[in-house]
């Protein structure tokens, strides 16, 4: 469901194998260094936008065209539905278990069914665990009153039962008359216990809490540190984060007949709708699912979920549109997080800094869900001939985890970060030093450039006058880390353009825009691909009624995914433009251009026609189709990259570490809003320095319960905590479309506690091995140096 | 004793932690929570509003509105649920976040921690008060050019905080506006533009 790894696609179907091909030269890569390239494209491709390319609008910062309805409050989110909108709506309300292991002997709900304004009651009747993907319809019952034979919750925050009323306060008074008798029974919440083999068993049919998956392995890891003149090993541990999206899950469902339409908070419209068709067994052609605005997922809001689910059922159940939203104590129980890892390292090098062997073994608990995995980033992120890469899921009586923001890179990040510059100081080396002699061999790699810049920025030339040895109690530090992430950009995404009459040109696909500014770079590449200025444009997207399926946007995909559709249906929307007008302008469709709305014969620029003269020239709106073509190999399969660098300052009489400032430096081939992209680092940067220095759910083990599921006491960061974040754009264009681009919303998070925690052991000439870096650990450490 | 805005009676939290879940629901240890119907006690000497819906006259933007509704109704949800004034977001419930800051009388309030009888006879503005039709405040203007927004949904409580400190220091420092906006959280990482577009409206 989670589209990373989508593969950056290349050809792979029949047709796109047996179609036409042509051979296209790009120059390519950085400006400074510009290779042209032969590729093959298919026969309908456009000329790539490569350096040689004159864009007037993409490339530029614009804001994003949907601030001004986001700064008066008129942007509509799911959680904004109300009855003035959707007359009767109904608010839906989740009683959720607050143990995290027990049985459940008997649900009477009948006091919540008989309380004024209550309007239907649901009871998960059957199975250990809910997901709600799975066969709802089987395990739910109207009760009121059930005695379950078999039905056992397993983490904190399950779903016991579900009440839909006409306020949100009447169904949260039914939730209190609902008596639920339980059986607890003994759970385990800690991933180091549940690795026992004596620790409580999470889920009955596994044989064991722990779930080893498959080694990665290259060459021969003996050998590779037989070679190794210097060797090191060392244990890393990061703690589990929550997403806390501003706007929490919610789904508003509404049933007409069989035809269902729910307007959800969703990172993907089309796989939310595509397992309500699978749920409730519906077809396609009556699912719909809207969302023009959410507030924020980082990973969490993939599929229909139990939210999404259960808004359907209850829309049925109560025969009125139902609004179902998770507060936000449930959103932090139940709505997903990133796991948590302990993870052993041993890394060897040649004197020389080559390293010869890595072999990393790491577990964490994904809670009662799957896939923990952190090594993955070690096998791509430096060159190593010989690398043994091992993870393991820990079960656990908690909130499953959902992909969160380039999900186990950071983790994987700050063990092998940590691990090169603890070698780098064995080695007598520069830290970048150090890597630069493992830079991976891939094409239009713009590393160097990325770490010359960087390094410039923050200075890293001063970092020997820094350290544990200055006077101040207050020690400064710089430290860095590479960014690297799999690109997922490809197929499928389908876009129309129209062009109407009265000049007003439309840009549609069914893609959302998660807060990331994906409306704004529709608009931009339309208006560029066309030739009119960007406010000629008007987006219609998150709407899956379109039938022009876009991504669903997770895995960094989204920009680069559907840019070049848009591009192709634009080109084909002017086409047909320019055959209605050709006969009028006395020339041949080939020989016209559009260059600011305005139409004229090449080499003709004073006869040019108006925008609106043109159009009015059309008898009805014209449409272009386009279809993303697949990826050009190699360019499709290579990484995004990056580099952090991060100045600190540790007060070593409190603990307190504060950072100073962090320079950015990011590659996105060719850059469509700068603005936005900017945005996304910032975001992507704050959110890495939370895991640095303040975010960690908390669990108390003999609860089994989730401490700090609020805002106040799960710390991210804020004013206080703010550094100066400088972003640098380094764009080595790549021929792997016709845009030339890649995708920034995760490589921009993997390396930022690494690169804080690199500063923090430079300043203090030791390390902290475990995040968050909070007072009292960097007190101990420096506490145990001492003694 | 920890007493909720709805006026409830809450258990302790050690007892809390032992039996009842967060959002209700008996269990057999023998403890089934009944919400007690009674109003918290008022400083000033006015007899317990309710049970049951009382009539409540809010002033919002200038207008004057006359809803029914329980006493535990907080300002936030009469003015999403009753008014459709969805500006206003509710994200946590508890005042730790933010995003349903008013302004009350020319005070940054927490909408969801101030029940909706106790707004009454005060000028309540929300961020749909702020733009005069299409023409927006220049605040608003200011977080438009410098992308100070993301998915938004901080955005409406970032403004009207902001709004707060601007209207009474129109020349706020770097550190007031700072100290505004530190109750106010974003998750997407607008808070660095946020700054920007502050300062550059108090410098102007």
């Amino acid at each position: 469901m989670y589209p990373i790894g989508r593969g950056g696609r290349a050809a792979r179907t029949p047709e796109e194998k047996q179609a036409k091909k042509k051979k296209l030269k790009a120059k390519v890569g950085l400006a400074q260094h510009p290779q042209v390239v032969e590729i093959e494209v298919p026969e309908n491709e456009l000329p790539v936008w490569d350096l040689d390319a004159k864009l007037k609008i993409v490339g530029k910062g614009v804001p994003r065209i949907e601030g001004p309805e986001k700064v008066t409050g008129q942007a509509k989110y799911t959680l904004d539905y109300t009855p003035a909108d959707l007359p009767g709506l109904l608010y839906a309300r989740t009683l959720r278990s607050p143990f995290a292991h027990a049985r459940v002997e008997r649900i009477d709900a009948s006091r919540a069914a008989a309380l004024p304004g209550v309007k239907a009651v649901v009871l998960i009747a059957k199975g250990s665990g809910f997901d709600a993907s799975s066969a709802l319809l089987d395990v739910v019952a109207d009760g009121p009153v059930l005695e379950p034979q078999d039905r056992e919750v397993i983490a904190e925050g399950e779903e016991v039962a579900v009440v839909a009323a006409e306020s949100d306060a009447i169904a949260e008074d039914a939730l209190e008359l609902i008596e639920v008798k339980y059986q607890r029974l003994p759970h385990v919440v800690d991933y180091e216990e549940a690795r026992k083999p004596d620790a409580p068993r999470v889920h009955k049919e596994a044989s064991s809490n722990v779930v080893p998956g498959d080694p990665q392995k290259t060459g021969d890891i003996e050998k590779g540190f037989q070679q190794a003149d210097v060797i090191i090993e060392r244990t890393l541990r990061v703690p589990v984060l929550l997403h806390n999206s501003a706007e929490p899950h919610a789904a508003v469902a509404q049933w007409e007949g069989k035809k269902l339409t729910v307007w959800a908070s969703t990172q993907g419209v089309n796989g939310f709708r595509d397992d309500l068709v699978k749920t409730f067994k519906l077809d396609k052609a009556d699912v719909r699912v809207i969302t023009q605005h959410m507030g924020g997922g980082f990973g969490s809001k993939f599929g229909m979920q139990n939210y999404g689910a259960l808004a359907a059922l209850m829309a049925q159940r109560a025969g009125a549109p139902v609004k179902l939203a998770y507060d936000r104590h449930e959103e932090n129980q139940a709505a997903g997080n990133r796991p948590n890892a302990t993870m052993w390292i041993k890394l060897g090098a040649k004197q020389d800094g080559t390293l010869t062997a890595l072999h990393c073994k790491a577990y964490g608990t994904a809670g009662v869900g799957r896939d923990a995995s952190v090594t993955g980033m070690m096998a791509t992120v430096y060159k190593c001939p010989n690398l043994r890469l091992e993870d393991s899921d820990v079960y656990t009586n908690a909130g499953a985890a959902q992909p969160m923001r380039a999900p186990g890179y950071p983790q994987g990040s700050f063990a092998i970060e940590s691990a090169m510059d603890e070698l780098a100081l064995e080695l007598k080396m520069d830290p970048l030093e150090l890597r630069r002699k493992n830079f991976v061999d891939l094409p239009l790699l713009a590393l160097e450039e990325m770490y010359q810049v960087g390094a410039e920025k923050i200075g890293w030339s001063r970092r020997p006058g820094l350290g544990p040895k200055t006077d101040s109690p207050i020690k400064r530090g710089i430290g860095m880390g590479t960014a690297v992430w799999g690109n997922g950009a490809g197929p499928p995404a389908s876009s129309r353009v129209t062009i109407a009459p009265d000049g007003s040109v439309e840009s549609a696909m069914a893609v959302q825009d998660l807060g990331v500014g994906t409306r704004t770079i529709v608009a931009m590449v339309t208006a560029e691909e066309l030739g009119v200025p960007l406010e000629a444009v008007k987006v219609n997207i998150g709407d899956t009624s379109l039938e022009l399926i876009g991504p669903d946007s997770g895995g960094s995909v989204t920009a680069l995914s559907i840019a070049p559709a848009i591009r192709l249906a634009a080109a084909n929307a002017r086409q047909l433009l320019f055959q209605k007008l050709a006969p009028a302008l006395g020339a041949k469709p080939e020989d016209l251009v559009c260059d600011d709305g305005r139409i004229s014969v090449r080499g003709r620029p004073g006869q040019a026609l108006t925008w609106k003269e043109a159009t009015a020239k059309l008898g009805a709106p014209i449409s272009g189709r386009g279809e993303r073509l697949p990826n050009v190999a190699p360019y499709g399969d290579l990484p995004l990259w990056g580099a952090q660098f991060a100045e600190v300052e540790v007060d070593t009489e409190t603990g307190l570490v504060r950072v100073i400032k962090v320079v950015a430096v990011h590659e996105a081939g060719r850059v469509i809003n700068r603005t936005t992209f900017e945005s996304q680092v910032n975001g992507g940067v704050m959110m890495g320095l939370g895991y640095a220095l303040l975010e960690r759910r908390t669990m108390d083990k003999s609860e089994g319960r989730v401490i700090n599921p609020n805002l106040e006491d799960y710390k991210m960061l804020g004013p206080d905590e703010l550094p100066e974040i400088e972003t640098v754009i380094v764009e080595p264009i790549t021929p792997m479309d016709n845009v030339g681009g890649k995708g920034i919303g995760e490589p921009c998070t993997v390396p930022t506690a690494a690169a804080v925690a690199n500063a923090v052991a430079h300043a203090l000439g030791i390390r902290v091995y475990e995040l968050p870096l909070t007072p009292d650990r960097i007190l101990d450490a420096l506490a145990a140096k001492k003694a | 004793m920890l007493k909720t805005k709805k006026g409830k009676q809450k258990l302790s939290r050690r007892k809390f932690l032992k039996t009842a879940g967060m959002a209700g629901g008996a269990v057999a240890v023998g403890m089934l929570v009944k919400p007690a119907r009674r109003a918290q006690a008022s400083t000033t000497q006015r007899p317990p509003l309710g049970p049951g819906d009382v009539e409540v006259r809010l002033n919002v933007n200038g207008k004057d509105h006359v809803l029914k509704l329980e006493p535990r109704v907080t300002l936030v949800e009469a003015l999403r649920e009753r008014l459709n004034l969805t500006g206003t977001k509710r994200t946590c419930d508890h005042g730790e976040c933010g995003a349903c800051t008013v302004l009350m009388d020319g005070r940054a309030v927490c909408s969801c921690m101030t029940l909706a009888v106790n707004a009454q006879g005060k000028k309540i503005i929300t961020i749909e008060g702020l733009a005069q039709g299409k023409l927006l405040g220049r605040l608003q203007k200011a977080f438009v050019e410098h992308d100070a927004l993301q998915c938004g949904f901080c955005t409406p409580g970032m403004i009207m905080s902001l709004k707060a400190l601007l209207d009474q220091h129109p020349r706020a420092t770097s550190a007031q506006i700072r100290a505004a906006i530190a109750g106010n959280y974003c998750r997407c990482g607008a808070l660095p533009n946020i700054l920007k577009a502050a300062n550059a409206v108090a410098r102007a």
